[in-house]
């Protein structure tokens, strides 16, 4: 089916013009990217008067070194690490095991015990009960608050559940015919099984952590704390709502559009580290082998 | 190695009974086999022994100690299931020591259990490979290993044979029986295949609707069938089954069917039968065929002959019901191209009751 | 051979054992049965009961709070102990020009992200199968994936910088039309659209997985029995492979309509500034300012009560449709 030779004239013509079309999708959805990548690489004198369009115009890393010279932009990369790092390890932690449990048939009550996480999903208390509940338990300002205070999510562990469920039932009673506790059955036979699963679950961890945004503008008020997105939203909006001040802080090295721009790139790097990665798990096959149907 | 021992065993599901109280005894070294059509219970059954479901009444004891309350890791059972269940992030060595691992044995009595398992089982040359790596035959040997290894009281299988194709289940059926032999260990095995459990089984237990229809060793089943349901589910092609009447013969009673007749055995419960409706089972295997020569044939018509080398399958109908033929070929070229009707000896036609399925008392076939 | 099917061997020596013991086996079964499961399932439970304490203090402790949406809260009293008032709030709330604002913005800019965003992924997997190069596909799947997993702020930043009047690129392309710069970000009319299009430009390419998926499901033999035919691909996808994934469709719109009311306000507190509050603020918008930043407790839990009690009914009833429709539940 993929030869070329085999199709008509009309056929050709469609798929060529699907291909210009999605083309041409693909090129504005990279464009956006690129141009924040030569902004934070153009001086900033090109840069304010609006000469960069697609490659840098006037070089230079001065941006960059403004934004690295800034003890607060390293302070906020840190606790964009840590909240990261220990808040996808707190949410494994937390979802592979309830997910195992909830997956089990044999789990007494365990449609009430689903219902209660789905419930979560279909109706949220809001902003203002979460936020009051999050200061009557002390977790304002803290770095604790932020890791446990969203370390749960009811879409996470269904998506496991639903992949534990998926894992022949067989396996579990082997293992535990073979004298496995539960906590064996997990670790030792569904983990290894589920790897591409918790794979896609840490990675919708890291990268919502990594993302994460509003309830940290919200619940930390200490700028030793906060993570670098808020970080970011902090320069682009005190410059972008201050013109003049903008205007002042304008060297022809940096303007404002370049450091801000200079930011984005530093935030978007790593995850473009992991997004090979990601996408090796997102497709890759789930039992091989070991089960025929 | 132990007995199995199976009295009153229940299985409901809220009001829904599944199995309707099982009384079976599995002696000790004891090959037995399950077998019935889907959803008759007998996998529940077997899985009940195990330790995977709940008993809901009844007693289950293996070497004589009530295990109905103990956890399947504490019954020193293991089982082979159908998916082989095989873990794919382990190779077959792991696969194999899984179970010895998990209780904590020495690494020295892991590796000799492996070893001498893997040469048993002819799996020393794959020992490094994933399943995903192996054919369906060399799974099903680590299956088989990793139940073994273990040493336990008594298999289980459930089905084990059934993801296999049928050349490469004929030959693991023959390893299975092999193994049994040398093992010598206590074993349950669940199959709706009645191949088999012709093949393999010491006896035979023939469950249907959740409930025991007959047990005993295959030749007495085949020969011997409790009723209509055992008649038709062992052998292959299925028994025939033709509806008649008893009648008050000469010197012995006879079945009257259609305006044909034949005779049956001089049995007290026959004679005391006359008048009453019942159903013939007569064994494909079991008639000469006859043609227009021989005058108190049975007459059917032949609808088409199946030659399959050493044998041949006659499609007949009598009274508008389709009937079987199992022959052999060799010199009977003749009558292959003229039968018309077949001759039995009384003592080959088994006669049921045509209400209740069940075989009129008395009748005893011997191999 | 005895006609009894159920024969086996003797039994009577264990006879009298066994009764009693399923007699007392019957007994206060229910009491027993939960204890049987404890004790056999106990593991189970300790695996479950961190995250069932979780939710209970971080999700289900909250909803006790919403009381206060009927409540005059003070954060002295705390949420028990702070005097009823019936639905003063909601009657603040339904006199208050803002709140009717944000609910109507809420729901056209709802209406907007459905109209256009729905149907873009579905166009995009449509052509994706349509394309035979694979390592053209692989790559341009590649990049429309990727804005999904880009922070809000960033995809703000992105925005703010693009539309700057002094320096961003859309008002230098339009210079050269001939266009006076506009300062896009302050001018409610241009509000709507541009929070629209950049949630549709985030998010397309990675909806278009979904139906991907649903695609790549379809049997080849479907289409090479049309080659066969002699159908040409544009008959194909119409006559096969968009009714082979209209199940999928149908599912996702049934989804999204469910989940109208939540727009990503995350992505409007980044771009809405006061000069553009008239078309761009939506009630969590609202709620945000009343409550976390105007430390309007009450009054704000009303709005956010209001808001949840709306979607739950969306997505109850969504959920009860698709199931229907799909004969399979969404979760």
């Amino acid at each position: 089916m993929t030869n070329m030779n085999l199709y008509s004239r009309g056929d050709r013509a469609f798929v060529i013009l699907n291909m210009v079309l999605i083309g041409l999708f693909t090129i504005s959805t990279l464009y956006p990217f690129i141009y924040i990548g030569s902004l934070s690489l153009s001086s900033g004198f090109e840069a304010r008067a609006g000469n960069v369009i697609l490659t840098p115009v006037g070089f230079t890393l001065e941006a960059y070194k403004r934004v690295l010279a800034e003890p607060l932009f390293w302070a906020s990369y840190k606790n964009t690490f840590i909240y990261t790092i220990g808040g996808t390890l707190m949410s494994l932690a937390f979802i592979i095991p309830g997910a195992y449990a909830l997956s089990r048939p044999q789990l007494y009550g365990r449609r009430f015990w689903n219902l209660m996480v789905a419930f979560t999903m279909w109706f949220h208390a809001g902003m203002i009960p979460f936020f009051l509940n999050m200061r009557d338990l002390g977790l304002l300002d803290s770095y604790f608050g932020i890791i446990i205070g969203f370390a749960v999510n009811g879409f996470n562990i269904i998506l496991l559940r639903n992949f534990f469920e998926g894992i022949p039932q067989s396996f579990e009673e082997a293992a535990r015919m073979d004298g496995a506790s539960e906590f064996q059955v997990l670790w030792k036979v569904y983990m290894p099984l589920s790897k591409p699963a918790i794979a896609t679950v840490a990675l919708f961890c890291i990268v919502s952590r990594w993302n994460g945004f509003f309830w940290a503008m919200v619940l930390l008020q200490d700028e030793s704390k906060i993570p670098l997105q808020v970080y970011l939203r902090k320069v682009i909006a005190e410059l972008s709502d201050d013109e003049e001040f903008a205007n002042s802080l304008m060297t022809a090295a940096y303007s404002f559009e370049t450091v801000s721009a200079a930011i984005m790139v530093c935030s978007i790097i790593p995850i473009l580290l992991i997004y090979p990665f990601l996408q090796k798990y997102f497709s890759k096959g789930i039992l091989l082998g070991g089960v025929k149907e | 190695m132990a007995g199995v021992s199976l009295t009153g065993i229940v299985k409901a599901y809220g009001a829904h009974r599944v199995v309707h109280g099982i009384d079976l005894e599995v002696q000790e070294k004891e090959f037995v086999v399950l077998v019935g059509p889907s959803g008759c219970g007998k996998s529940t059954t077997l899985r009940m022994i195990a330790g995977l479901e709940e008993i809901s009444d009844g007693d289950l004891k293996i070497d004589g100690r009530n295990v109905n309350r103990v956890a399947p890791k504490d019954r020193d059972v293991a089982m082979v299931f159908q998916n082989y269940a095989l873990y794919p992030h382990l190779n077959v060595a792991d696969n194999i020591a899984f179970g010895l691992r998990i209780r904590k044995e020495s690494k020295e009595k892991i590796a000799a259990s492996v070893k001498e398992v893997s040469g048993i089982l002819g799996l020393t040359d794959y020992l490094d490979r994933r399943p995903a790596d192996l054919s369906g035959g060399q799974r099903q040997r680590v299956a088989m290993g990793r139940a073994i290894v273990r040493q336990p009281k008594v298999f289980l299988f459930d089905e084990p044979l059934s993801n296999l194709d049928a050349k490469l289940r004929t030959q693991m059926r023959a390893e299975i029986k092999r193994l049994h032999k040398r093992l010598g260990a206590t074993s349950i095995y669940v199959t709706h295949d009645q191949v088999e459990a012709m093949t393999l089984a010491d006896r035979i237990v023939v469950m249907h609707d959740g409930r025991i229809e007959q047990i005993g060793t295959p030749m007495d089943l085949f020969l011997n069938p409790a009723n209509t349901f055992v008649a038709s589910f062992l052998g292959s092609p299925p028994m025939n089954m033709v509806r008649a009447r008893i009648e008050a013969g000469e010197t012995a009673p006879v079945a009257e069917f259609g305006g044909q007749r034949v005779t049956l055995q001089p049995l007290p419960a026959l004679r005391d039968a006359v008048g009453q409706e019942v159903t013939l089972g007569i064994r494909p295997e079991f008639v000469t065929l006859a043609d227009e020569s021989v005058a108190d044939r049975v007459r059917l018509e032949v609808d088409i002959v199946e030659t399959l080398g050493s044998e041949a399958l006659i499609h007949a109908v009598l009274q508008g019901e389709p009937f079987v033929i199992r022959t052999e070929t060799v010199g009977q070229k003749t009558v292959l191209d003229t039968v018309s009707g077949f001759t039995i000896a009384p003592h080959l036609i088994r006669v049921f009751d045509a209400k209740t399925g069940q075989a009129l008392p008395g009748q005893v076939m011997t191999q | 051979m005895s006609s009894d099917p159920n024969v086996t061997g003797p039994r009577t020596e264990t006879l009298v054992a066994d009764a009693s013991e399923a007699l007392r086996r019957r007994k206060g079964s229910r009491v027993q049965r939960v204890g049987d499961h404890l004790k056999r399932d106990w593991q189970l439970y300790v695996m479950l009961i961190p995250t069932i304490l979780w939710l209970l203090i971080f999700l289900y402790k909250p909803m006790y709070g919403l009381q206060i949406a009927f409540k005059d809260y003070s954060i002295f009293r705390g949420v028990a102990g702070s005097p009823w008032v019936g639905l003063e709030h909601f009657q603040t709330l339904f006199g208050n020009e803002q709140f009717l604002r944000a609910l109507k913005n809420t729901v056209i800019i709802s209406f907007y992200s459905l109209i256009f965003g729905f149907p873009m992924p579905i166009l995009l997997a449509l052509m994706f199968n349509e394309i035979l190069h694979q390592t053209f596909k692989k790559t341009a799947q590649t990049i429309v994936y990727l804005p999904h997993f880009i922070s809000s702020v960033i995809i703000a930043g992105i925005v703010i910088t693009a539309f700057s009047p002094s320096a961003g690129i859309v008002n230098t392309v339009l210079e050269w039309f001939g266009v006076d710069p506009v300062y896009f970000l302050t001018r409610p009319e241009w509000f709507r659209p541009i929070f629209v299009g950049t949630s549709i430009w985030q998010e397309a390419g990675f909806q278009s997985i979904v139906y991907l998926a649903a695609i790549a499901g379809v049997s080849p033999t479907l289409y090479e029995s049309a080659v066969v035919d002699g159908a040409s691909r544009w008959q194909m996808m119409w006559k096969i492979t968009i009714p082979s994934i209209l199940p999928t469709i149908i599912i996702m719109l049934i989804i999204r309509i469910g989940n109208m009311l939540e727009v990503s306000f995350e992505m409007i507190i980044l771009l809405y500034q006061p000069a553009t509050y008239q078309t761009a603020d939506v009630v969590n918008t609202f709620i945000y300012r009343q409550g976390i930043q105007g430390g309007q407790y009450d009054l704000a839990a009303a709005a956010g009560l209001f808001n949840a009690g709306v979607a739950f009914v969306l997505v109850m009833t969504a959920n009860t449709i698709a199931k229907r429709y799909s004969r399979t539940s969404l979760w």
